[in-house]
């Protein structure tokens, strides 16, 4: 469904990715695990058309994506929960949530997809029209789901879902993550909490230094002592 | 200073009432461009202007009735607003240096309506002029009415829209985050282009009223720059019933000013504001 | 005596020749008029060009100096040219009691600043008109004499303004190249990032803006003389400010002659349209080059021909600094490794945004020679850190002690002077000044604060360890990310701090730069600095921190050495989630 092939992306003069490749088929749920300045957030900004690919191609459901200014993503069937959320603060969580199904093809179907959005998360019920800045992390990061949702994806893309969060709060989101997977929408989840990624995902990648070091299934992953090394610097004894 | 009577005072509100309004309404496609887009668009005065002396000049030299060119004016305005917006697109420039290009912007088109109406004082005689309305002991002139009612209508009317409907929120959400936005399907240039126009048509039938309500000469362009500019930070940049508010009471405050001193003492009262509101909510205003 | 300023002095000479040559009396008011506007635009860029604060209140000052003059000499009979520095004096007094007020206010700036000032010159023109230093009727000075400076009276007022004129080049010349001037030009590119490296930003903003209202005040007395009407509605309007605005923008505000320029050159144009019976079509074409300017050439006449001479000369410059290897930068202070003495210490620290606990009571203390790496994940709190002590941001609450002395709460620039430096995880250079400018800034205000030759030669040895020798004359758009990055590294290295903190110098890098960045973090501790660094390549860490201490939730949550804190259960948890504790 989502074919990433060799891209670099550069900021400026710099490298940020170096020939990286993926895939996500549909309905997968595939994870992107690494350290801090790997990378992950330049990837997935990438295939949501946040960010300019100097080579390479991005596909999806077919369609080359590559060269297509940023506002015909959404239309193509890619959705963003960006980090750190990035909801329209001042506005209310309906109007962010109503914004998510901006695009004709989503509007025609935006009573429904709420309806899906408050069943998967009945809290933000309550708070429809309160200013999506004064809900607390874990809630605006439901809202940014939501959002997301709303647009109708054929992939989510979720980066760093749990930054912030805590514990309980992450467990919830990881399990609305899983159902909204299983619903039938391929997802690519770029993660800092390595172990819950691994739990949830059937494939994951690891980058480091702005690029694809490791894949494989996700249950194998976790035990390997190269992610120990990675994130930790430990040589396993 | 000497009291003046009661009735005085109420008629001198009145007008001040009257005359924020046309504040207001100039200052709202001000505040829409600088709130949303982040441009200070000078301009905006220019096109006011133009579009007084262009409606002045269809309604005395070809008979057309003035009410009818807020038919002709603001489309052909729109036109004219997307285009200079389209080209200054082109160039990434910042805020400030809007600021300065669209300052020669309206020193050109001041010019140019110089060349061509010359530098004398134009009046728009038409029988709107002489009918008002009388409330009590209160008159309540016609053009100064029409513009109220057309700057309070047109005010509420972009409010609503801005709240409820789509394109609204569309507008409201790129100014928050453009990237965002863009990848919820927002097309960021193109909303550019439809708001200028649109900020354009809202000074064309700025400039109708005002060729309605006051006498016309090249040399007042820059005049109105300062309190305008005051009502549209009181009021709220983006905001679009908060110039209208804001320049009522300006309005009120300078005319009460006006009645109890002198009516030099008058521009002190926007200036005033304009400054303590800087100094003291600056957070408010810009980003 | 230097030759610009012989060369400014010699044409002043020159020109003042110029009454005697028996002109009509039309060409000396036409070149008073030029020198006039000459000194309004040079004053107006000595703040506002120099330091990007753009000021449309231009206008209020120089009608305080008419007003002043015109009331001192038509009013109170004072002699003429004693009004002058009356005038200046009084301009300044203003501007500086202003600007103590808005300066103070840190989003006041940019657009902001320049409606503010422009809102001003109206309350100072109403407030002249309706009070009795105008009233309303005007001040006439038919009755005051004209000095005899010259053979007639626009001789006379030609030859004052011509003074007036070489004064200002002469200020705005010295200064551009002053420590003055160079805080100015850092300011203006980045006002946040100058005062933690030690520019007084505050005290100099309120020099220039001093400097500044002076000469318009200046420039206000003697054209009082020339109109011999002063009125508040012609004098307090928008003209004056927009019109230097334009000068100095077209002549190029970055340099001192810019304005001049400028000057001429409108004054000219404005000439020509006026003597061919076409004022308006002057007016329009006036327009027209502020917009094509503004578009196209951003950084005025001077400014472009400057950029076609760099980018002609560029490929013949080598390292032009020094022939032979410099030598090694001298120690930067008795290195002790890994002593006990505490370098700083911060207790109780806490720093909160808008309801985000960044920092939460934190207690550190750094030894001196030590490098301690600082770590977490995102969000902890990393950066939060280096910016509260480097006194970027104000803390909330705790204490930072350096060297025995508190530097809780002071400006910026105080704790560079006291020997602290930093870098930015995004490098933030001066962008509008060299490469070597950017370091000779940081050794000139930073905590060794030397004087500019010193800091010159100091610069090039800075450069020459960071590898950056040959790239002196770049700008920093030049540079490429990993250059870029050494040139923070150089510039925090050159005001000679104690205490180096360094914020993810490392991301972005390929791995032989990284390689190339350890070495130079282990050779500048071992030249006496001590280091803390926020990194998140973990080979890094290990092989240079001597220890480590990491943040989680704004939260210190372990410190010690390396090797043990990272297989701390805690650690563990925070960096890959519960399931591996």
């Amino acid at each position: 469904m989502l074919e990433v092939r060799n891209i670099s992306v550069y900021y400026g003069a710099a490298p940020a990715l170096w020939d990286v490749s993926l895939e996500v088929g549909p309905g997968e749920l595939v994870c992107v695990v690494g350290p801090n300045g790997a990378g992950k957030t330049t990837l997935i900004n990438a295939i949501a058309g946040l960010n300019r690919v100097r080579s390479g191609a991005i596909v999806f459901d077919g369609r080359d994506l590559t060269r297509m200014p940023s506002h015909l993503f959404c239309g193509a069937g890619v959705a963003i929960v960006p980090e750190g959320r990035r909801l329209f603060d001042q506005m209310s969580v309906l109007e962010n949530l109503e914004l998510g199904s901006f695009i004709s093809a989503a509007k025609a179907h935006r009573r429904e997809s709420l309806a899906l959005v408050l069943s998967l998360f009945p809290a933000l019920e309550a708070k429809l029209k309160n200013p999506a800045g004064s809900l607390s992390g874990g809630q605006q990061q439901m809202v940014a789901i939501g959002r997301a949702l709303m647009a109708r994806p054929g992939l989510l893309l979720l980066d760093e879902p749990s930054l912030g969060l805590a514990p309980l709060i992450v467990s919830d989101m990881f399990r609305a993550i899983r159902s909204i997977n299983q619903r039938g929408t391929s997802v690519l989840l770029v993660e800092q909490n390595v172990s819950m990624a691994l739990g949830l995902a059937q494939r994951a990648y690891v980058m480091e230094e702005g690029r694809i070091v490791m894949q494989g299934h996700a249950s194998e992953m976790l035990e390997r002592p190269e992610i120990q090394k990675a994130y930790l610097g430990i040589e396993a004894p | 200073m000497s009291w003046p009577s009661l009735n005085l005072l109420g008629q001198a509100i009145l007008s001040g009432i009257f005359i924020g309004g046309l504040y207001g309404l100039i200052g709202l496609g001000l505040g829409l461009t600088w709130g949303l887009l982040r441009q200070i668009n000078l301009a905006h005065f220019g096109f006011v202007f133009l579009a007084a002396y262009l409606s002045y000049q269809m309604a005395t030299e070809w008979g057309i009735d003035p009410l009818a060119t807020l038919l002709v004016l603001p489309p052909l305005f729109f036109l004219a607003g997307a285009g200079m917006q389209w080209l200054l697109a082109r160039f990434e420039i910042t805020p400030f240096n809007s600021l300065l290009v669209t300052f020669g912007i309206t020193v050109v088109i001041e010019s140019i309506i110089q060349g061509i109406w010359t530098a004398d004082f134009r009046r728009l005689e038409t029988h709107y002029n002489d009918q008002k309305f009388t409330l009590g002991n209160f008159y309540l002139p016609v053009p100064e009415l029409l513009t109220l009612l057309l700057s309070v209508a047109i005010a509420v009317l972009i409010w609503a829209a801005m709240r409820y409907t789509d394109l609204g929120k569309a507008l409201r959400a790129m100014a928050q985050d453009g990237p965002i936005a863009a990848a919820f399907g927002i097309n960021e240039k193109g909303m550019s282009l439809m708001l200028a126009g649109v900020c354009a048509a809202l000074a064309a039938v700025a400039g109708i009223c005002l060729a309605l309500t006051f006498t016309l000469a090249p040399s007042q362009i820059f005049a109105w720059v300062g309190v305008v500019f005051a009502a549209v930070m009181l009021g709220g940049l983006g905001s679009a019933l908060g110039p209208l508010v804001a320049g009522v009471i300006i309005g009120v405050s300078e005319a009460v000013t006006m009645a109890v001193t002198a009516p030099s003492w008058a521009p002190i009262v926007s200036f005033s504001l304009l400054i303590a509101m800087l100094l003291l909510r600056p957070d408010k205003v810009g980003r | 005596m230097n030759k610009t300023v012989a060369a400014i002095l010699a044409t002043g000479a020159l020109m003042a020749s110029v009454p005697w040559l028996g002109l009509p009396a039309f060409y000396e008011s036409l070149l008073y008029l030029g020198c006039h506007w000459m000194v309004l635009a040079l004053s107006w860029n000595i703040l506002s060009g120099y330091s990007g604060y753009f000021s449309f209140g231009h206008g209020a000052f120089f009608g305080i100096g008419m007003y002043t003059s015109a009331g001192l000499s038509g009013n109170l009979n004072w002699p003429f040219l004693w009004t002058l520095p009356a005038a200046a004096a009084l301009a300044a007094l203003l501007g500086i009691g202003l600007g103590t007020v808005v300066f103070r206010v840190k989003s006041v700036r940019g657009e902001l600043f320049a409606l503010l000032t422009l809102a001003i010159t109206f309350v100072v023109g109403t407030i002249v008109l309706n009070t009795r230093i105008d009233g309303g009727p005007g001040i006439y000075l038919n009755a005051v004499a004209v000095p005899a400076l010259g053979p007639t009276a626009p001789a006379s007022l030609y030859l004052m303004a011509l003074a007036a004129a070489v004064l200002s080049l002469l200020l705005a010349y010295r200064i551009q190249y002053s420590k003055l001037g160079i805080g100015l030009f850092a300011i203006h590119d980045d006002e946040d990032v100058a005062e933690v490296m030690g520019v007084p930003t505050f005290a100099y903003k309120l020099i220039a803006f001093g400097v500044s209202c002076a000469l318009a005040g200046l420039a206000g007395g003697i054209h009082a003389l020339f109109v011999a009407y002063v009125t508040a509605g012609e004098t307090f309007n928008i003209t004056v400010p927009l019109t230097v605005v334009l000068m100095s923008v077209l002549g190029g505000t970055r340099h001192w002659a810019g304005p001049a320029v400028g000057a001429v050159v409108i004054t000219g144009l404005l000439y020509y349209f006026t003597a061919g019976n076409n004022p308006v079509a002057g007016r329009a074409a006036v327009g027209v080059i502020l917009v094509v300017v503004i578009l196209f050439m951003p950084n005025g006449i001077l400014g472009y021909l400057g950029k076609a001479r760099r980018k002609r000369s560029a490929p013949a410059r080598p390292a032009a600094v020094a022939t032979a290897a410099p030598a090694p930068p001298a120690p930067i202070a008795q290195v002790a490794l890994r002593s006990s003495e505490v370098l700083l210490e911060v207790r109780g620290l806490s720093k909160a945004f808008k309801g985000v606990q960044a920092l939460d009571r934190v207690n550190l203390q750094v030894h001196r020679g030590e490098i301690l790496g600082l770590l977490g994940p995102n969000g902890s709190g990393k950066s939060t850190f280096i910016n509260v002590v480097s006194g970027h941001y104000e803390a909330s609450g705790g204490l930072v002690i350096f060297e025995g002395h508190q530097l809780t709460g002071l400006a910026a620039h105080r704790v560079a002077h006291a020997g602290i430096a930093r870098t930015y995880q995004i490098p933030r250079p001066f962008a509008h000044l060299t490469v070597r400018q950017n370091v000779v800034l940081a050794a000139m205000f930073g905590g060794a604060r030397v004087s500019q030759r010193v800091a010159e030669h100091e610069a090039a040895q800075w450069l020459e360890f960071t590898g950056l020798a040959g790239k002196g004359e770049a700008l920093p758009d030049d540079l490429n990310l990993h250059q870029r990055k050494f040139l923070e590294l150089a510039r925090a290295l050159a005001s000679r701090p104690r205490l180096v903190l360094l914020d993810e110098v490392l991301s972005g890098l390929t791995p032989g730069e990284i390689n190339e960045a350890i070495e130079l973090i282990r050779k500048i501790r071992d030249r006496g600095a001590t280091i803390v660094f926020v990194e998140h390549v973990m080979r890094a860490v290990m092989a240079l921190a001597d220890r480590v201490a990491v943040l989680n939730h704004g939260k210190l949550i372990a410190s010690g050495p390396a090797n043990e804190v990272m297989s701390n259960s805690e650690v563990v948890t925070a960096y890959l989630g519960a399931a591996h504790a």
